[in-house]
């Protein structure tokens, strides 16, 4: 092991982003792009009685003019049901009708404007509760005939999707006379990614292919979901990608790319397209607004033997990452806490807003907030303290979670002990200033979204490398750090010496794409598995060249070595050169996946996303003081005690626990997206849409924690998403503890914790459209289900 | 045809006298270090110099900028091109991330250390007030802040003595 592992590598594309040289997809300015814009619905819901795309053509500048005609596919990730183009139905207020390409972008707007399209309007259904009404109006009336791209989750009607967890007989212990049971509701807000730079995209049509230069985390989805929305050979489609200027999940999909793609082919010419802030604000990806309910049965000494939940996740008007996240509910709300037995059920409900996506620990973040204040009130009714309860009840070595899996290694009562510490290290002072103070410990589970990486090392005749991958520079700096850090020390080599290539599907074999905590994971161990054939095929030719064993060598220094023998070495430069004249230039290709753990049999209906193959763990704690004549939160103080396997780069983890965690310091108090009963999304831009300032935020105090089993590279975990996990939870039960009342709702602002201090009707979640119990809240047969498990 | 000075250079511009200056600065003269994230002056990552002060430049007409002094992030290092102490400071500290908040970040910045060269914590939180950076947690710019102008109040303290 050499000394880069661990070490504070800085960041090499700092400069030039100091500098204000870094060139995003936003800042792409070659000569001859023509400009595209979008004519988007006005209306939230109808039926599409005709488009006129003449008066568009017709206005000066204009190159092209793309409909629905000209994208025959649909999209999805478990259903393909969004189309590229509104099609017969408008089903959110901005759906794209049509797209323009013009010499300039005034006149490509001006022509989007042109476009004459009427509408036969719908009423709108703007909520779950609407949506879910005996009576409401189906969104995709034709949704049995929709591709179904993967198997197994319960549909029906406006329920895009539902993945059902059954283990053990929850019903007799619920029934049981030695237990309590405890019923928690909870309500989150929707909350806007909001990356600074806003999607966008260029595209050209070249020798009969697509090239796109795009800002997404996800190059391979956008090949291949452009390929599918355009009816063309995936093969067709290349995607490059400069660096990113933020995504935390919102470009986790395709959005601009066939639009412009269109554009490109129909003009002939290179389109840019980028979403005003106006267009991001009314239809960003957001992480979805939720409802929940758990209850559970708990005996007077804190076990937990039956635990059951709904929770509605508003997937907007098309189903997106929703479906998909419906899996996460049973290792999130499902997780942290051994259970006797238990039910869930995940709802993807349509809606007629804007299609929702993935953000940063999607779906963890308010199951973990519903669970931990849940927990909270067990702790209240059984009369226990509400840390004892934790590191008794965390899930451990042996352990089964929800949906059966045995968890590994006792991690998360260790890392509560390291919190005490943390926290007894730098006690918070209470001032006696008038607020409420209050204090909350949490945990959280979360997974690395492990899965398909490749990568290729080559060794250069400089002795130098270059690994090629289609991993993406979104700013978390794992491109920039932590990766050519795995690749230099299995090489021998200083960072500096590995040139990490930006992505591009011609170059590079399919990934996952960055996001899930995944990138130093999957690519990580993709680039060292890389590394390991580059070195059998150095050590094979210094071997002669040395007129030593392979066996014996090491990879050192720039050198290749005899181990044991210091003087016995040559430059890696002098195989690489070598290698010219007797093999040929030296690579290595490597890949990586998911381990596939697999659930208990039975257990888990429609989860893509089964069992968790490498868990990660979160102690958050704060310190908040209430304001109770204005309801204001002041977060005092904030504490993280971090799994993250092994630390490659411990100061980049920090930078990333401490954004991550002011992102959800602005999801738990102050960030929502609220959308009128015409579907319009209230918050326009940065004024109404509040997120944290500098003068918002505190100092996040961390411990990291290492040495949790991990098949990661070198034993790594992701760093940079989990982060965010349980921030709701922690202010929610410390907001939930200084005021002395239960908190059942996000973002917790001035106006909503006045009212919860007032004792405010209003402020009461009533959630009518959850019936009483699991098996009112399941389309699939409650008994089918039980059967399958065993029950 | 407006003329300003952009980074000590005349400079001619064609653009229409109500055209952003953010939008002048990217479009026509290239100088795409200026970002216009929101374009409606709330999220600082426009933010230019235009003569002594640091103004979200995407809500400034070209028209008011005619014959001003404008400075832009381009600017910053300085002539041999080694970066200014406070960008160094950002880099020591690894505090960038996606990079698309610094170049307004930096420009609030400079504004503060050259006219308070000793700032409190709370005086870095004021001067960021109109800078939204959606990565960092803003720890680790503040931080470089203070750090740069302590260097420069030591250096200076030390020419004294």
């Amino acid at each position: 092991m050499s000394d880069v592992i661990g070490a504070n590598l800085p960041r090499r594309d700092a400069e030039d982003k100091l500098r204000g040289r870094t060139v995003f997809t936003v800042d792409a300015a070659e000569g001859g792009l023509l400009h595209a814009a979008l004519c988007r619905s006005q209306v939230p819901a109808g039926r599409i009685v005709s488009i006129d795309l003449e008066p568009a053509r017709r206005m000066p500048g204009v190159r092209a003019v793309v409909s629905a005609a000209d994208a025959p596919g649909r999209y999805g990730i478990t259903i393909a049901d969004h189309p590229l183009f509104a099609v017969d139905q408008i089903r959110y207020l901005g759906e794209p009708i049509a797209a323009v390409a013009a010499e300039t972008l005034e006149q490509a707007r001006a022509a989007a404007s042109a476009i004459v399209v009427e509408v036969e309007e719908y009423t709108p259904l703007v909520t779950m509760a609407q949506a879910l009404a005996d009576d409401a109006r189906d969104l995709h009336p034709g949704w049995e005939d929709y591709d179904v791209l993967v198997e197994g989750g319960r549909r029906g009607r406006n329920i895009g999707w539902e993945a059902t967890v059954v283990r053990g007989d929850t019903d007799a212990a619920f029934a049981r006379d030695d237990v309590r049971i405890v019923e928690t509701e909870f309500v989150a807000g929707r909350q806007n990614q909001a990356p600074l730079e806003p999607r966008a995209c260029v595209a050209g049509y070249e020798n009969g292919r697509f090239v796109i230069q795009t800002s997404t985390q996800v190059p391979w989805a956008v090949r291949n979901s452009t390929a599918r929305l355009l009816g063309v050979r995936e093969a067709d489609v290349r995607v490059v990608v400069p660096p990113v200027g933020g995504g935390f999940g919102m470009k986790f999909e395709v959005s601009l790319e066939p639009f412009a793609a269109l554009l490109a082919r129909a003009a002939g010419r290179p389109v840019k397209l980028v979403n005003s802030r106006q267009e991001e604000m009314q239809t960003a990806l957001c992480r979805e607004n939720a409802e929940i309910r758990i209850r559970s049965a708990v005996t007077e000494s804190g076990e937990i033997v039956a635990r059951e939940a709904v929770v509605l996740m508003d997937c907007g008007a098309y189903g997106g990452e929703q479906p998909f996240l419906t899996s996460m509910t049973a290792h999130t709300l499902g997780g942290n806490y051994r259970l006797g037995a238990v039910r869930l059920v995940s709802r993807a409900v349509y809606t007629n807003t804007p299609p929702n996506g993935a953000f940063r620990a999607c779906n963890g973040t308010y199951c973990t907030a519903a669970l931990e204040r849940h927990t909270d009130e067990i702790c209240a009714a059984i009369g226990m303290d509400r840390v004892e309860f934790r590191r008794r009840n965390v899930l451990g070595d042996g352990d089964l979670g929800s949906t059966g899996q045995v968890f590994e290694g006792d991690v998360l009562a260790p890392m509560i002990d390291r919190m005490v510490a943390l926290r007894d290290s730098a006690p918070v002072e209470r001032a006696d200033d008038g607020r409420l103070h209050g204090t909350a410990t949490t945990v959280g589970t979360w997974f690395i979204f492990v899965g398909p990486s490749a990568a290729t090392v080559n060794l250069n005749p400089d002795g130098t490398a270059t690994l090629v991958t289609a991993g993406v520079e979104i700013g978390s700096g794992s491109t920039m750090q932590a990766i050519p850090q795995l690749v230099a020390d299995s090489l021998g080599l200083r960072p500096e010496d590995v040139t990490v290539r930006a992505a591009d599907t011609d170059a590079a074999g399919y990934d996952g794409g960055v996001g899930g905590g995944r990138t130093t994971v999957s690519l990580g161990a993709a680039g060292v598995a890389a590394c390991d054939e580059v070195r059998r095929k150095v050590f094979d030719l210094a071997a002669e060249m040395l007129e030593a064993a392979p066996g014996d060598l090491v990879l050192t220094d720039g050198h290749v070595a005899v181990n044991g023998v210091p003087s016995a070495r040559i430059t890696l430069r002098e195989v690489a050169e070598r290698a010219q004249s007797v093999s040929g230039p030296i690579s290595g290709s490597g890949s990586f996946t998911g381990i596939g753990v697999q659930p208990m049999s039975g257990c888990a209906a429609g989860h893509m996303i089964g069992a968790l193959d490498l868990p990660v763990f979160a102690v958050h704690e704060c310190d908040v003081a209430v304001d109770p004549d204005t309801g204001h939160v002041e977060v005092l103080a904030y504490r993280v005690v971090q799994d993250v396997g092994r630390a490659i780069n411990p100061r980049a983890v920090r930078g990333q626990v401490q954004g991550g965690v002011v992102q959800g310091l602005g999801y738990a108090l102050h960030e929502e997206i609220t959308i009128d009963a015409r579907g319009k999304v209230r918050q326009t831009g940065f004024e109404t849409y509040r997120m944290p300032l500098s003068g918002d935020v505190v100092p996040v105090r961390l411990d990291l924690y290492e040495g949790a089993p991990s098949f990661g590279p070198l034993g790594v975990k992701g760093a940079g998403e989990v982060p965010i996990l349980n921030v709701a939870a922690a202010v929610s039960c410390a907001v939930a503890d200084a005021i002395g009342k239960p908190v059942s709702q996000i973002p917790l602002t001035p106006q909503r914790v006045l009212g919860l201090v007032l004792g405010r009707a209003d402020e009461d979640v009533e959630l009518r459209h959850i019936g009483p119990g699991w098996r009112a809240n399941v389309i699939a047969d409650p008994d089918e289900l039980m059967a399958a498990a065993g029950v | 045809m407006t003329e300003l000075f952009v980074n000590g250079e005349a400079r001619r511009v064609h653009a229409d006298p109500m055209t952003p200056l953010s939008g002048v600065l990217r479009e026509e003269l290239h100088l795409r270090g200026t970002k216009a994230a929101c374009g409606e002056g709330f999220c600082g990552s426009c933010t230019v110099f235009v003569d002594d002060d640091a103004v979200a430049s995407c809500l400034v007409p070209l028209g008011l900028a005619e014959g001003r002094s404008v400075r832009t992030v381009e600017s910053l290092a300085d002539p041999t091109g080694a970066l200014s102490p406070l960008q160094q400071a950002m880099k020591d500290n690894d505090a960038v991330q996606c990079g698309m908040c610094f170049p307004g970040m930096l420009m609030s910045l400079t504004a503060l250390l050259e006219t308070n060269p000793s700032p409190e914590r709370r005086d870095v939180h004021e001067a960021l007030v109109g800078n939204i950076c959606r990565c960092t947690g803003y720890e680790r710019i503040v931080d470089a802040a203070l750090t740069a102008a302590r260097a420069a109040t030591a250096a200076v303290e030390e020419d004294a003595s």
